[in-house]
């Protein structure tokens, strides 16, 4: 009984070890082969991994795509808000040639849908090894469909970003243009780009259009779009060759309005090395005419030599060596500042920069920035034309602003200097406040002789050369500017170049405009008269009628009744009283 | 006992793969959704930024003025049609003409105001 109990107990542990061993310890070389199975499958398992990671992946090639699609750019936006160029998704064909089963085919098919495709071109494209290649650039709605129902193998399409300026001509010359790849040629947009937005696609980081910052610019469009009528409208009036306007706000140095005429469509851009199509205010250099005036008398006056009572001979002609310079509205006698400034008189202007000398006058224009060239935002200036050899015949004619080509936007700037209280800055295309503009601002001249020339340019717009431009609310003051051009080295007394610079209101002053005009012709009802006033003046009048609502310019019909208080603790205080009649025409 | 423990450990790879599997096919289906999400709302973008852009083309200065010049009896804003706030003239103090009225009557007191149907107070509407 014990001995079958046990036996029976053994008999059971015996059947649980049979359950439980796993027999290993007896069957090493069975273990042995069935590792060195396994170690083979996962080998080749590994090798296979090693040759689809060095494999060209399909989807690489998509990713190369990626790089040369047009990329997203910001918004540009002007100073309210408005948009000036935004960019649209349109549709790109592609093809990725190694990939193409049949090539004749496929050129047969893809001209088919797209027939102002060259057959031949597409061919040789579609031939290449290339792994790569633009069948063809933004393809209506309608294209695409019927490229992607022709289901070739190897062609594709991938969505693109195109730029749309929804304005048109409007401010095109401050917005510039891009190429199909969407990267900026000019204007502000090839300034974004140098802004480091092409760096960083050239990085291969593609932004998303909400990864990007909408640029506000410094121009209203609607002011834009008034300036361009009025002086389109100016332009075919005087069948006046050329002409470009502006306003800048005096205390920020910004630009709000710019328009150049003949101008293009930045949707269709047009040919780059076309001149006719140059921003005449920024990269056109023009011999300023009497505008520059106001420039030499408030060197004169900031000097403290001359004051506005200080009389200058004006009696007949001033003559250097052979040279002779007339007064255009002459009086032949001697004539106080502020008749030298209302007659335009070149004779009392050359005199009183000769009582500065050649070398101050330089440092000042010189300090006014009218020497060097003036960079803004735009990519495109203009270095100033100035004489090589300046003598004494130089400042004099300078003076009064023959023999030294500035660009008009750089006129703006020294002007708009001697208006908000002498802070010289440079013009800028984006938004910018009051205080940031005073902190790269120079103080150039005193306030005092800021204040000079804004009288001075109100009294010429009460009784001077330019009532023309008196709209009545806005307390304007402006100074006219008629150069001769220079035609085959002499000045030619038929083909003028005129200039108008005004400011609104003069007490305290906020917009300079500056209008442009190449080459108008008399009319009849200017009495065959060419000079600034007839044309660039009566453009500049519509422009700040037309435009002073829109900026929101309050008009005021009483005159202000202290408009220089420091003219009257100088003892001016004449200067605060409205001035009638007299004077110019 | 250890049978048991085996046939649970079974089940339980069993339950666990079928899990991982649940798992796995939820994710794919999420990540599906996700992308066709990013997808519709980019096409929206895309659609949003083309309206932008027509609305700004619609609303271009040239085109308004070329439309109010056609179809507006409208002329340019001139500097006398503008008045500062300031040129307003004074509010004038309130009268109570009503009252007034009604004192010069010397209806004032209860007891005088004649029955409704007597006097019709105010004259009938003339018909529009």
């Amino acid at each position: 009984m014990t001995t079958a109990g046990a036996e029976r107990a053994k008999k059971s542990r015996h059947g649980l070890d049979g359950l439980l061993s796993t027999s290993l310890g007896k069957t090493g070389t069975r273990m042995r082969i069935v590792a060195a199975g396994f170690f083979c499958l996962y080998l080749g398992i590994g090798a296979r991994l090693v040759v689809i990671g060095f494999k060209p992946d399909p989807t690489t090639m998509r990713r190369a795509s990626g790089e040369t699609i047009a990329a997203s750019r910001p918004d540009v936006l002007d100073r309210n808000g408005e948009i000036l160029a935004t960019d649209v998704k349109t549709m790109s064909v592609f093809a990725e040639p190694r990939r193409l089963i049949d090539k004749d085919e496929a050129t047969e098919l893809l001209t088919a849908v797209l027939p102002n495709l060259d057959a031949r071109d597409l061919r040789e494209k579609l031939a290449s090894k290339k792994g790569f290649v633009w069948v063809k650039r933004e393809v209506t709605p309608k294209q695409r469909d019927e490229v992607f129902h022709l289901g070739l193998p190897g062609v594709g399409l991938v969505p693109e970003n195109k730029r749309v300026y929804p304005n048109g001509p409007a401010a095109a010359h401050v917005l510039g243009y891009v190429n199909i790849d969407n990267a900026g040629i000019a204007g502000i947009e090839k300034y974004i780009d140098g802004q480091g937005l092409a760096d960083l696609h050239d990085a291969g980081f593609s932004l998303t259009p909400e990864e990007l910052k909408p640029i506000a610019l410094s121009v209203d469009i609607k002011a834009t779009h008034a300036v361009r009528d009025e002086l389109e409208k100016g332009i075919v009036h005087f069948k006046a060759k050329a002409g470009a306007a502006a306003i800048v706000d005096v205390n920020t140095g910004e630009v709000i309005a710019l328009a150049s005429l003949p101008d293009y469509d930045p949707n269709k851009p047009p040919d780059m090395h076309d001149l006719t199509y140059i921003n005449r205010m920024n990269v056109g250099v023009y011999e300023m005419g009497s505008t520059f005036k106001a420039l030499t008398i408030a060197m004169a006056l900031d000097s403290g030599k001359v004051n506005l009572a200080s009389r200058l001979d004006a009696r007949g002609t001033l003559s250097f060596g052979r040279f002779r310079i007339h007064d255009y509205h002459a009086q032949n006698r001697a004539l106080t500042v502020p008749e030298v400034f209302t007659y335009s008189s070149n004779i009392g202007t050359a005199r009183m920069a000769l009582g500065q000398g050649v070398e101050r006058h330089k440092a000042f224009l010189r300090k006014m920035g009218q020497l060097t060239r003036m960079r803004t935002e735009l990519p495109e200036s203009a270095e100033p034309i100035v004489p090589k050899n300046w003598g004494e015949l130089n400042t004099m004619t300078i003076a009064f602003g023959h023999g030294l080509a500035v660009a008009p936007l750089q006129a703006m700037m020294a002007v708009s200097a001697l208006m908000n209280g002498g802070y010289l800055m440079t013009p800028t295309f984006l938004k910018r406040s009051e205080e940031e503009a005073r902190k790269t601002a120079v103080q150039v001249v005193k306030p005092e002789t800021s204040e000079m020339m804004r009288y001075l340019m109100r009294l010429n717009a009460e009784i001077g050369t330019a009532k023309k431009v008196n709209v009545n609310g806005y307390y304007v003051g402006g100074k006219t500017g008629t150069a001769e051009k220079v035609i085959g080295g002499h000045y030619s007394k038929t083909r003028l170049f005129t200039t108008f610079m005004a400011v609104a209101p003069s007490d305290k002053p906020k917009y300079l405009i500056l209008t442009i005009m190449d080459e108008p012709q008399g009319l009849p009802e200017t009495g065959g008269y060419a000079t600034a006033a007839y044309n660039s003046g009566h453009v500049t009048a519509q422009i700040i009628e037309r435009v002073g609502p829109l900026l929101g310019l309050p008009p005021r019909f009483e005159l202000p009744t202290q408009p220089f208080p420091l003219l009257a603790k100088l003892g001016f205080g004449l200067a605060n009283i409205p001035a009638h009649g007299g004077g110019g025409h | 006992m250890l049978r048991f423990l085996n046939v649970v450990a079974i089940l339980a790879l069993i339950g666990s793969g079928f899990y991982a599997y649940s798992i796995k096919y939820q994710t794919m289906l999420r990540a599906e959704q996700i992308n066709k999400m990013k997808r519709e709302a980019k096409s929206e973008r895309d659609a949003i930024a083309v309206l932008r852009a027509e609305w700004a083309f619609m609303t271009r200065p040239e085109r308004v003025q070329e439309l109010a010049d056609k179809y507006l009896d409208l002329k340019p804003l001139a500097v006398t049609q503008i008045a500062s706030a300031q040129s307003l003239p004074e509010k004038p103090e309130r009268i109570d003409s009503i009252g007034r009225k009604l004192d010069a009557l010397g209806l004032g007191g209860a007891a005088t105001t004649p029955a409704a149907s007597e006097a019709p107070t105010t004259p009938k509407g003339k018909t529009r």
